[in-house]
């Protein structure tokens, strides 16, 4: 045994765990040597006390390895109550800093809250979109979406929506899955009389409770017996929220019944509260999945009824894999399958597209829809708002850190007594991070608080349809607070901790806060910087999203969408034969005219944004007029294009004399005139539609283009004919108001509604409502970057004020003395305002040059708006450089107006 | 483990430590078995298998603190000393082993 140990344990010194099995062997030998020394005493020989000591000690190496272990757990308990006592020490150490100083406690638990909200707020409406596996799945890393991509004209589609047959194919021909479910989420009238309402029903096959072993609320689930074809049974498990707001949460609804779409069904079951299904929003039921296609589909002969028919692509698919079966593997296999059931879809319909040239390709993508390949651009403006909402994290973190810095600064005499005085820099450290950690908990619950709140505007905005979750009660929310909450407290921790780490203790005693006080710290310029460079990237985002948005509203659609309501009729089983059908529509037409408040009304075929009508065109003189775009058919009566407000701008528009055995008239939209006479007058041209048999149609006029599937690259095909000379799509008619459609329409619907024969009923949308969806990524992109932007812009400038009014008062003396000896007042704002813009301008540069960069990424969801838009960048530089000035005036004003006298004499 | 002949009745080890810390102030480990047997006339032996592991057990448990220092013979060992926790402990341990005494007594008398 050397000298080292015994001296540390004279002193106490104590090294933990590593010193135990020594203490425990040093005590052991001591007994053992006391032991020897009284039997050497009593006249034992050397040998004989040896053993004898032995012997009363019994098993020694067991001792020592008990005692080794009491001694561990002595250690380490006590480690654990030095952390924890050190710990609550550091708490109340930061809980009286800060509340000794409340407004800047205030001010960072509102810029972090602002950050953490901001991220809380995106991640719960990204989560269930992209993340968050749907509830009661039993095994969610085994599911996949079956999606077919498809090369059509050199580009790769993707389709998730196949015919009964296909899963039927897949379902038998597959071998590496364990289920295969089907499902069609509908709208479906739900009730009677007044009570009637669409509601969106779900039709699953059974095999979607393998997916979801769930236990019913009440009653039971379907068998594969109650979903088989042709006809399953008419039963429905209704949903805990519809069971609770429209049933009364009763108890005894079992075995009640309700008339669904054109069938009755009859409640069997109500679904435990949350499972929702494979949707983001609860149905308001589940019903097996071929008594949905009984409801929804006529049964139109052999080889066209659902489940013998390839070409009725209703239904998505989900499967299961059988567990240890690779994704590959199974993709593998599903092609194979695939391959052959297209084979059969070519074998019954020859007319159809050789398969080679589809390339098809089945694919297994993430069970979130949003998550595989159709995307939708929600979700795609919606990730870019997590990014921004990082943005704006890191700014206030950049922010805080500086605040924080600046008060270590001014604690620097006290840091480094407390260094001197031999407290470490680990626990110094380790109070900093306790001190920014609670102020990064406090701006955590102000932030989730926000999320609570702003989550539900946006979400309003983004994902309509997407249920909303409590942020509070959501564990994975919290986690992510909680995570978010860490990476703030680190980040704003860093910058103090790193000055504390290379605080030059010699130089910070030496100097009073007189000398020692003024230096110009690079790592808060740096800050500053920073702040500044995302400030101008978030803004010049915002810039370019209310720039496409303005382009957007701007674009003539070639209709009034504000004031025309679509009113369309639901027959729900009613048996109408087509002329009662088309009659009807003209009786709505007729009564609609009648309404006060309705300036004109039509019957229609194809909606905007809602539904399109197409048939094969034939023009003299053309090979293939396919080939020159897809034709839209729109069959109107005579009021159409009043109510529309949609321009003709050649020739004549269409009237009511234009009826069956007059002469065949047409109207074509400006780009379809382009599309097929280029540089020719379009009157008086022939078309034949349907068949090239059939006779010429001749066009009477030209209508100004509309906008009918897309905003942005809409071709604008379009012809119109009259519908009493080619009767098709019995579906609705639009009405026109004077007042707007949102206030209208339900108005309307009523009126019209007495119409209806039996169970047939009416919905009214406004055709703005049809749009707006369209419009939606664009109006959040440019309300959430305008607020994100001007909250960073803020941020950093009260960041900028703060630092240059903390160096203005630091330099006090110096600029007293500057004054005293003749500095004008000018001079003095040149040179404390001239230092922050010398700031802004590297901060303005860099934003711009990040913008750049990230320019080509973002442009695709912009409209019309180059993200290079010199104008653009060239403004928000200027603001920047404004919003800088500003905030360095009031410091520099200041300083100009310091009495030389008070600055000399003060300290 | 093998028994010694003349094992300590269970439970009442920690109460001859106590006590011996309490009269004898602070002892290392060898001192207290010396006293045990000293004071009992060599009725009771304990076992240095079961003396170490209880003390350091006391020590856990804090009614014992352990601190090293050196002997008249100034050799290093380790002290220990009885807290006002040990102190508790000690009147309670008293009281219950009273308490059995007494009721095996009447047990014995009553046969």
């Amino acid at each position: 045994m050397t000298m080292l140990p015994r001296f540390r344990r004279l002193f106490r010194i104590d090294r933990g765990a590593v010193d135990v099995p020594v203490a425990v062997a040093d005590e052991l030998q001591f007994h053992f040597d006391m032991t020897i020394d009284e039997l050497l005493a009593a006249g034992k020989s050397r040998e004989e006390a040896t053993r004898e000591a032995h012997r009363r000690f019994g098993d020694l190496e067991q001792t020592r390895l008990g005692l080794q272990h009491i001694g561990r757990v002595r250690v380490t308990r006590e480690r654990r109550a030095q952390w924890w006592s050190g710990m609550s020490q550091d708490l109340r150490y930061a809980l009286r800093g800060l509340r000794l100083s409340p407004g800047f406690t205030i001010g960072v638990m509102l810029t972090l809250g602002l950050g953490i909200g901001a991220n809380a707020t995106m991640f719960s409406i990204i989560d269930p979109l992209l993340f968050r596996a749907p509830s009661h799945l039993a095994h969610p890393d085994l599911v996949n979406r079956v999606h077919l991509a498809t090369q059509y004209q050199g580009k790769e589609f993707f389709r998730a929506n196949y015919s009964y047959r296909t899963f039927l194919d897949l379902s038998r021909d597959t071998h590496s899955f364990a289920d295969f479910v089907g499902y069609w989420p509908r709208n479906l009238a739900v009730g009677d009389g007044t009570e009637t309402q669409e509601r969106r029903v779900t039709g699953v096959s059974a095999s979607f409770w393998q997916l979801f072993p769930v236990r019913p609320e009440l009653g039971r689930l379907f068998s594969a017996q109650e979903d088989k074809v042709p006809f399953g049974e008419n039963v429905i498990v209704v949903s805990w929220p519809y069971w609770q707001s429209q049933l009364g949460g009763r108890r005894d609804v079992l075995g009640q019944h309700l008339h669904i779409g054109k069938l009755d069904y009859t409640i069997i079951g109500v679904a435990p509260r949350d499972l929702i299904g494979l949707e983001l929003t609860h149905p308001m039921g589940f019903v097996p999945l071929t008594s949905m296609a009984t409801n929804s589909f006529e049964d139109r002969g052999a080889g066209r009824r659902y489940y013998d028919s390839y070409s009725m692509n209703w239904l998505q698919l989900v499967a299961e894999r059988k567990p240890g079966v690779s994704v590959a593997a199974a993709t593998a296999d599903l092609q194979q399958a695939m391959i052959r059931s297209l084979e059969q879809k070519s074998a019954l319909q020859p007319g159809s597209d050789p398969i080679a040239s589809l390339k098809p390709r089945a694919m297994l993508s993430p069970i979130q829809f949003e998550a595989g390949p159709n995307r939708s651009t929600a979700t795609k403006v919606g990730t870019w708002l997590v990014g921004v909402a990082l943005l704006v994290l890191v700014i206030a973190c950049a922010n805080v850190g500086n605040l924080l810095l600046a008060r270590a600064l001014r604690r620097r005499r006290e840091i480094a007594l407390r260094l001197a005085l031999g407290v470490t820099r680990g626990r110094l450290l380790a109070q900093l991070l306790t001190e920014s950690l609670l102020l990064a908990t406090l701006g955590a619950g102000f932030g989730l608080l926000l999320a609570s709140w702003g989550g539900s505007v946006v979400r309003h905005t983004l994902t309509p349809d997407a249920e909303a979750g409590g942020v509070f009660s959501d564990p994975r929310m919290l986690a992510f607070a909680a995570l978010t909450m860490l990476v703030a407290a680190l980040l704003c921790g860093v910058a103090p901790a790193v000055m504390v780490l290379r605080a030059d203790l010699a130089g910070a005693l030496k100097s009073g806060s007189r000398e020692g006080g003024y230096h110009r710290s690079r790592l808060r310029v740096g800050l500053l910087v920073v702040q500044g460079a995302l400030s101008v990237v978030l803004l010049v985002g915002a810039a370019l999203f209310v720039s496409s948005l303005r382009q957007v509203r701007a674009q003539p659609l070639g209709y009034d969408a504000d004031k025309v309501t679509y009113v369309e009729q639901n027959l729900r089983g009613t048996a109408l034969t087509d002329d009662q059908r088309y009659l009807l529509l003209d009786r709505l037409v007729q009564r609609a005219q009648e309404l006060p408040g309705v300036v004109a009304a039509s019957r229609t075929t194809s909606v905007p944004f809602y539904m399109d009508w197409g048939e094969p065109l034939f023009v003299p003189g053309i090979d293939s007029v396919s080939k020159r775009g897809d034709f839209v058919l729109q069959a109107v009566t005579g009021g159409y294009f009043r109510t529309m407000g949609t321009r003709i701008v050649q020739g004549r528009a269409l009237s009511d004399a234009d009826r069956a055995g007059t002469e065949m008239v047409m109207v074509v939209s400006q780009s379809m005139a382009r599309a097929l006479w280029p540089g020719e007058n379009p009157i008086g041209k022939c078309v034949k539609i349907a068949a090239d048999t059939l006779p010429c149609r001749g066009v009477v006029g030209v209508a100004e283009d509309i906008k009918r599937g897309s905003l942005s690259d809409d071709p604008g095909l379009m012809y119109y004919v009259p519908i009493l000379q080619y009767p098709v799509g019995a579906f609705g008619i639009f009405v026109r108001t004077s007042a707007p459609a949102t206030e209208t329409a339900d108005g309307i619907r009523r009126a019209l509604q007495a119409e209806m024969p039996g169970n047939a009923y009416l919905t009214a949308q406004p055709l703005a409502d049809l749009i707006a969806p369209e419009m939606r990524s664009w109006e959040l992109g440019a309300t959430m970057f305008t607020v994100f932007g001007g909250l960073a812009l803020l941020v950093a400038s009260i960041g900028l004020y703060s630092v240059i009014a903390y160096t203005v008062a630091q330099r006090r003396q110096e600029l007293g003395v500057r004054v005293a000896l003749g500095a004008s007042v000018r001079s003095v704002l040149q040179l404390v305002v001239g230092d922050a813009m010398r700031m802004m301008a590297i901060a303005v540069a860099l934003g711009i040059a990040g913008a750049l960069l990230a320019a080509r990424w973002v442009a695709p969801l912009l409209f019309h708006t180059s993200p290079r838009d010199p104008l653009i960048l060239g403004g928000v530089a200027a603001a920047l450089l404004l919003v800088g000035l500003a905030a360095s005036f009031a410091p520099a004003w200041r300083a100009a107006h310091i009495d030389p006298a008070t600055a000399l004499r003060s300290e | 483990m093998p028994r010694a002949r003349n094992d300590i009745l269970q439970g009442t080890l920690g109460l001859l430590v106590l006590q011996t810390l309490a009269t004898r102030g602070p002892l290392h480990g060898y001192a207290i078995t010396a006293h045990i047997i000293q004071a009992s006339a060599e009725l009771l032996r304990v076992e240095e298998g079961s003396l170490y592991p209880a003390l350091h057990r006391m020590e856990q448990d804090g009614w014992v603190k352990a601190e090293w220092g050196i002997t008249e013979k100034n050799r290093e060992a380790r002290f220990y000393t009885l807290t006002p926790q040990g102190h508790k402990q000690l009147a309670q341990e008293q009281e219950s082993w009273t308490r059995l005494t007494s009721g095996v007594r009447r047990v014995l008398r009553y046969a």
